[in-house]
């Protein structure tokens, strides 16, 4: 514990760690509308867009001054996204490859600036390509503050415009008929996104930013059903992924921050989607399973409870070969749960004879349950709805 | 029922010289209707008429080449309040994290303006839209466990809260089963009697004289348009849905 904190008292890892929150912080809460929007791929867009504006900014500061490295990466950031926009509107292209385009060509043009600036010698443009892939412990404290100021500022708008946001998000055209005026508050969103990928530009860097604004936000969704707890818990996993990712590239000499931060994402991302309660795939799997078992213990007693009733005695003893010639496969497993249930005996009809099998009072009251409506046994089950519509 | 004078108070929606155009043809052309006040009325047509248009256009969600739109007499962006609408269920995306309690709260929004959050009046007014569609038990289901026909019901209820004098519904009983149709054109009827019109772009042609007592059939032009009783017309369905239906008008169950 000592040793974590001597760990924290260094100045550089204190800066990286508070960076790499706020980071998680902004881009958890903006990623979030993004990918429901069905715009994940627009933090790609947006943060390879910077790139030019980033050299623009050095070329017009004549050195690495951050603010104007920032504000140049912003503005060819949201030059981008409107490019994207006029490209789908006016145009037959559809959203993904306005964005694929829009990219390339911004992207494209950013390293065409970084080399020539890099031709040039001019000085301390060494510095420049770290933010290809970010480079955490070049920073300072006054970066701090403005990746402070940045999130502070996006995290006030978002709680602000929180539910024209959320109607914008599920139903733009009812929000158009309100009175919102749509075009803006999408604007407005994508800007922010834009901001975002700022702030994150120095600690991941241009390449991996995108997997800061989708990770957090996909692994949240996975957890909750509501807006607002999949907001804080995406900006909490965006925290988290970014101080493990900080501390783990602190403690291991050498390497990288920004792709340990978008590593440890990942792997939020991995186990939300295959844990997590009711979306997550094993939670599937396992439910699938459960249902198939109720299904076949429902068949295997209305079988029992036809072949009784077809030899009219109440008392009739099933063969299991019997049983498995009716189902076309081995009733077994499922019996064997049932009798656990109570709902079936085994019986030895005669020595010579196989295992035999009949329904216990309780089994057969079941079964003339199941055989009156299928559905009963189902209802409990969430997604399953009984007076429902005609989908 | 006289026929009203144009954009006066009495007509709930006025359309006059409307032309819609979309990449060069005319989706609408020179559509001139006036649904009275306190009807509930159909738009009829065949697929690619331009129904759902019409009802977007009155909205000011698409923008006419030609023509104007008022509601009670003045233009919409004017009386937005006084109009709530139900688009088609599938418009969007029913995997959102929300609630049917929260998406019936959204109906509020229009009155909320900027910055004030939904409260407990909002929750309270939406938790009674949700029992008047008969969905009283559901108010905190996930919108993704809903039932198409739950889905529908939602946004009627959202639509409800809204507390408007003019309903706007794009196909609010496309594949909805018959329990739930029933439900809705109960509920539209309850409407109607209000005092309130109701405006449905409609398709089943079976049911228009059962549910309607106004309607428009639509074919780009506008085909004809008042009372049920007058307009559905073998010859004026004939005039919209040409030869190939073989439609009685007196239902007798041929599709």
């Amino acid at each position: 514990m000592s040793g974590l904190l001597a760990f924290l008292a260094d100045h550089t890892i204190r800066n990286v760690v508070a960076g790499a929150t706020l980071l998680g912080v902004v881009s958890g809460v903006l990623g979030s509308f993004a990918v429901l929007r069905r715009q994940s791929l627009l933090g790609d867009t947006l943060s390879h867009a910077a790139l030019p504006g980033i050299c623009l900014g050095f070329l017009i500061a004549g050195t690495r001054d951050l603010p104007s490295i920032l504000a140049g990466a912003l503005a060819t950031s949201v030059l981008a996204a409107l490019a994207m926009l006029a490209l789908t509107r006016w145009s037959r292209l559809k959203t993904d490859a306005g964005l694929g385009i829009s990219l390339s060509v911004f992207f494209a043009l950013g390293v065409v600036l970084l080399t020539y600036i890099q031709g040039t010698g001019a000085a301390g443009q060494g510095g420049l390509d770290s933010f290809l892939f970010g480079q955490a412990a070049a920073m300072l404290r006054s970066d701090l503050w403005i990746m402070a100021g940045l999130t502070g500022f996006s995290v006030l708008l978002v709680a602000a415009l929180w539910k024209e946001f959320k109607l914008v998000a599920f139903d733009p055209v009812f929000a158009a008929t309100l009175g919102l005026p749509v075009a803006v508050l999408e604007a407005t969103l994508t800007a922010a996104i834009a901001l975002a990928v700022v702030v994150g530009l120095q600690m991941v860097g241009v390449v991996l930013m995108a997997a800061m604004v989708i990770a957090p936000a996909v692994a949240a969704r996975q957890w909750t059903k509501r807006l607002g707890p999949m907001v804080m818990l995406a900006a909490a996993f965006g925290m988290a992924s970014g101080v493990a990712g900080a501390l783990a590239s602190a403690g291991a000499r050498g390497l990288a921050t920004g792709p340990l931060i978008v590593l440890a994402a990942s792997a939020i991302v991995l186990v939300s989607i295959l844990l997590a309660p009711g979306r997550g795939v094993l939670w599937g799997a396992l439910r699938r399973r459960r249902d198939r078992r109720a299904l076949g213990e429902s068949q295997v007693l209305a079988t029992l409870h036809a072949l009784t009733t077809h030899h009219g005695d109440p008392d009739y003893l099933s063969e299991q070969g019997m049983i498995d010639t009716y189902h076309g496969l081995a009733t077994r497993g499922t019996l064997a749960r049932l009798r656990a249930g109570g709902w079936v005996r085994a019986v030895r009809h005669l020595p010579h004879e196989g295992r035999h099998w009949e329904l216990t009072p309780a089994g057969r009251e079941r079964a003339r349950r199941i055989l009156a409506d299928p559905r009963a046994e189902a209802g409990t089950e969430p997604g399953i709805d009984r007076d429902g519509g005609g989908a | 029922m006289t026929a009203p004078h144009p954009g006066a108070p009495e007509t709930a929606v006025h359309v006059e010289d409307l032309t819609v155009g979309y990449l060069g043809r005319p989706v609408l052309w020179d559509i001139d209707l006036d649904v009275p006040s306190g009807v509930m009325a159909a738009v009829v047509g065949p697929n690619g008429a331009g129904k759902s248009t019409l009802i977007k256009t009155i909205l000011g969600l698409v923008k006419p080449t030609a023509g104007h739109v008022a509601i009670h007499g003045a233009p919409y962006r004017r009386q937005r309040r006084r109009v709530a609408y139900v688009p088609q269920r599938s418009s969007v995306d029913w995997d959102f994290p929300t609630t049917a309690l929260d998406v019936v709260t959204m109906g509020r929004y229009g009155h909320l303006g900027w910055l004030r959050r939904p409260g407990r009046d909002e929750r309270e007014r939406a938790a009674r839209a949700l029992e008047e569609v008969g969905m009283a038990g559901l108010a905190d289901r996930q919108i993704s466990q809903l039932s198409g026909g739950q889905q529908q019901r939602v946004f009627l209820a959202r639509a409800l809260v809204q507390e408007a004098e003019v309903y706007l519904l794009d196909e609010p009983m496309a594949g909805v089963d018959a329990t739930t149709e029933r439900a809705i054109v109960a509920l539209l009827h309850r409407l109607r009697d209000a005092g309130r019109t109701v405006v449905a772009v409609h398709h089943d042609l079976h049911t228009v004289q059962e549910y309607f007592d106004w309607m428009a059939i639509l074919n780009v032009r506008v085909v004809a348009q008042g009372p049920v009783a007058q307009v559905y017309t073998r010859e004026n369905l004939r005039k919209a849905y040409g030869g190939q239906v073989s439609l009685l008008p007196h239902g007798t169950g041929e599709r």
